[in-house]
Formats: structure tokens, C-alpha cells, sequence
């Protein structure tokens, strides 16, 4: 018996993890859950590796869009190559400065547009589940437990609905976006007032779900938060219609969405921490406890594995 | 152990790196690669765990479902071990085969688990990308761990000898 087990140790302990692992998926499949401590340590040796890659990346941008283009310059006169780059230099940060400035002034004006308390924070990083592929997206931004951020907080931008923070720790906290499959929002639509739950595709796209065929919505129609739950403010944009279908059940209508925030160029974002409100015709009301890991809406359970 | 020391902390790198420089660019993945060559090199239980622990960080560090990865990572460890009895990985055009198929076993078998879960996903054509891209650079990354481990070899005899 001790031989064989002897013989066969590598397959026996790639047996029991494999099955720790199911355990494990079956437990977390909710939400991004996982080793609360495991976490805590991964952000605490991450962040300043990431801001470390960050600060070396705006630096290689800089030096190649302020010097690589310039080299030519240098054999017509070393002095003048010398002045160039300086202002080239100075310009780029100062452009930099300008898009920064706009950004946040961009940010400002919403916030002080929004009847709700919200918190700016800076993006550390993407993440992507699955191999090469966008399954599951989360992003990883500066603000965390300590800065007063909780599970369940709604995380937007000017132009929409980015996603909610799913973890905190005390520097970090980890946002699922919206195109993420597990998000799920309830949402209207803002030219016909048709009801329907919004969730990411998994491709980086949104699919608008239990809509009716006879309801009227057509491409280009604005999607907007319904604030029927506790999570996300009533009239948020959260995308734009982009294709309607009969769909396969020859009930519902299959309708694809874009999101409004393009995740590809976010920089800052603001985090709506006034705990459980939704706007109403720019009221707040307060509306209950957040729900972290669990859907936006009630309306569809998934089954157990 | 010595494995821990090396696999480890290129993984928090290598996924720091990915979430910050090059978002949503096909890399080679490392994880696959690193137990590829764990197996291969010579098989273990450490090695088994450590192909957990890889999932595990790569799991929690990406927000995704914890165990997939873990789960589809300690899978291919146990089947490079079998496989390895049969065939020799020497070649480095089999082993650039070898990554990039493990590289598609590991997406199917996320894929498979998420479907369970009942989370519709696309079984995206991105996957046989990041399947070529990991066959494409299996090669150099295997000579850089052999390279490292042969490093740290070294550090150690000498540390032992004085």
C-alpha cells in the first residue's frame, strides 16, 4: 500500500487538489471571492510593483514620443536639438497636464453634478480571466478600505456606469466591470422607458435581456440604470443600442449594447460611496444594505453547480 | 522549495506586468510554461502544489473564478507527468508544440468549468492566439528557466562551500 502510494504520489496529490479545486469553484462561482488574506498580501506586493511599471511605462512613452522622432533634428545643430527636446519635453508634460486637468475637471463637473458623495480614484491596473481572452475583466484602482471604499460601491466615469468594487483592501480595491458575464444591472430604456437587466457578454460587449419582441427599441437607443436595487443610482448611462434581434426564443428580443465608458482609455474614476442611494429625479433616497457578490437583480437565479 | 523561490515571484511579475504595460495584448503564458517545464524537469508533489498555488495567485490576481485556474494548471502538471514517461521534451520544437496545446487544454478546461458554472462565455478564437503566442515563445522561456534554476544551483553550492 505505502509503495503504491509511494509510486503514485504525483497523480494522488494532483487528484486531491484537483478535487480542492472544484470545492473551490463551486463555493466562489458567485463572485470574485477568494482568500480574503491571499488577497490582502497579492495588493500589498503588487501595488507598488504595478505603480512601479506604470511610472516606467509613462517614462518610455515620453522618451520615445520626446526623443526617438527627434534624432534627425541632432545633426543639423546640437544646440537647437537641445532646446527642441527641452520644449519637445516640456510640452509633453504639459500636454499630459492639460489631458490630466481636463480629465479631472471632467470628473469634477459630473461630481458636483451627481447628487451623490463620491470618491476619485486612479486605475493601478487591468486584469483579464481566461487565456488570452476577455471572459471575466476586473480592474484594480488606489483607493481602498482605508479611504472608506466597501464591497458593493458603484464605480463611474462622465460618460457611465464603469462597474462596482467587489474587494477591498486597505490601499486597493478590485471593480467588476460591467462586460463582465457575472454583472448584472436593471436597466431602462431612455427614449421608450422599457424595462430590462443589462449583462456583460464576455467579449468586452453588453447583451440587454428580458425585453419583449413587441416592445419598441431600436439601434441607437440610450440605456440608462433603472435603480430599481440598491447598488446603482437611477439614470446612469450605461450604453448604447447596437443591434436588435428576434432573438431564439421568439420571446424575448436578443439586443446588443456598447457601454458608454470606454474601458480602454480609463485613467480615473469616481466611486459613488454614499452607501445604498438611488437618484430620483435628482433625489436621494436611501434604499438599504449593498449586495457585493451577488446579482443587481433578482430576476434570474443561477442554478448550482 | 527552490521552485517556490523562482516560480513564484516571476508569476506576481509576470501578472503585475500584464495588468499594467500591455492590457489585453496576447502574452505568453507563463504559468502554463512554468509548469510545463516543472513537470517535465522532474515531477513532484512540491511541483503539484506549486501548480495550485500558481492558479490559485493567478485566480485571486485576476479576479476570476478561484479554483479554475488552479484546478486547470495542477491538471496539466499531472498530464506532462504522464506524458513524459513516453516522450522526451528535448526538442524545442516539440516543446513549443507541447505549451501551445497545454496552453488550449488549460483555455477548454476554464471554459468547461465557467460553462458548469453557468456563466455563458464565448469560446473565443483569442484563445488559439494565446495558445501560438505561448508555443511561439516556449522555447527562449524554458532555456531562461533552466538558466535561472541553473543560477540559483550554482548560488547554493557556493554558499555551501564556504
Amino acid at each position: 500500500m505505502l509503495s503504491f502510494i509511494k509510486r503514485h504520489q504525483v497523480i494522488l496529490a494532483s487528484v486531491i487538489l484537483c478535487l480542492v479545486s472544484l470545492h473551490l469553484v463551486s463555493t466562489t462561482r458567485k463572485g470574485t471571492g477568494g482568500d480574503v488574506i491571499v488577497r490582502s498580501v497579492l495588493s500589498v506586493v503588487t501595488k507598488p510593483v504595478q505603480s512601479a511599471l506604470i511610472g516606467i511605462r509613462s517614462k518610455v512613452v515620453g522618451v520615445w514620443n520626446g526623443y526617438i522622432y527627434l534624432v534627425g533634428l541632432s545633426e543639423e545643430n546640437e544646440g537647437l536639438r537641445r532646446t527642441i527636446n527641452q520644449l519637445v519635453e516640456e510640452n509633453n508634460r504639459l500636454k499630459e497636464e492639460l489631458g490630466l486637468n481636463a480629465r479631472l475637471k471632467e470628473l469634477l463637473r459630473f461630481k458636483d453634478k451627481t447628487p451623490v458623495k463620491t470618491v476619485a480614484a486612479e486605475i493601478l491596473g487591468f486584469s483579464s480571466f481566461g487565456p488570452g481572452g476577455e471572459w471575466m475583466r476586473t480592474l484594480a484602482i488606489n483607493k481602498g478600505s482605508g479611504d472608506g471604499i466597501k464591497a458593493g460601491m458603484p464605480v463611474v466615469t462622465p460618460q457611465g456606469i464603469v462597474g462596482r468594487i467587489v474587494e477591498t483592501n486597505r490601499f486597493t480595491s478590485t471593480v467588476l466591470l460591467l462586460t463582465d458575464p457575472r454583472s448584472n444591472i436593471d436597466v431602462i430604456i431612455q427614449r421608450t422607458r422599457v424595462k430590462g437587466v443589462v449583462e456583460g457578454d464576455g467579449s468586452g460587449g453588453l447583451i440587454l435581456k428580458y425585453v419583449r419582441q413587441l416592445d419598441d427599441v431600436i439601434p441607437g437607443d440610450r440605456v440608462v440604470t433603472a435603480g430599481l436595487s440598491t447598488i446603482f443610482p437611477k439614470g446612469l448611462l450605461v450604453g448604447e443600442v447596437v443591434s436588435v434581434d428576434k432573438g431564439e426564443d421568439n420571446f424575448f428580443k436578443r439586443i446588443e449594447l456598447r457601454p458608454a465608458a470606454d474601458f480602454r482609455r480609463l485613467e480615473e474614476v469616481l466611486i459613488v460611496t454614499g452607501g445604498g442611494i438611488s437618484m430620483k429625479q435628482g433625489k436621494m433616497e436611501g434604499t438599504g444594505a449593498h449586495e457585493p457578490f451577488g446579482r443587481e437583480s433578482g430576476r434570474k437565479r443561477r442554478k448550482p453547480l | 522549495m527552490k521552485n517556490f523561490l523562482i516560480f513564484l515571484p516571476v508569476t506576481i511579475l509576470y501578472l503585475s506586468f500584464k495588468s499594467t504595460i500591455a492590457p489585453g495584448l496576447p502574452l505568453p503564458d507563463i504559468t502554463v510554461l512554468a509548469v510545463l517545464f516543472m513537470a517535465y524537469e522532474r515531477s513532484s508533489v512540491e511541483g503539484v502544489v506549486l501548480s495550485f498555488v500558481l492558479g490559485y495567485v493567478e485566480d485571486v490576481f485576476n479576479g476570476g473564478i478561484i479554483g479554475t485556474t488552479a484546478f486547470s494548471l495542477v491538471f496539466i502538471y499531472a498530464a506532462v507527468h504522464l506524458i513524459s514517461r513516453r516522450v522526451h521534451f528535448s526538442n524545442p520544437s516539440v516543446r513549443a508544440a507541447l505549451a501551445g496545446t497545454l496552453t488550449l487544454t488549460k483555455g477548454i478546461l476554464i471554459w468547461i468549468l465557467l460553462s458548469l458554472t453557468d456563466l455563458d462565455v464565448p469560446f473565443l478564437p483569442r484563445m488559439l492566439l494565446a495558445a501560438t503566442v505561448t508555443g511561439l515563445f516556449a522555447p527562449v522561456f524554458i532555456a531562461f528557466f533552466t538558466w535561472l534554476k541553473a543560477v540559483k544551483i550554482t548560488g547554493v553550492a557556493g554558499g555551501g562551500q564556504r
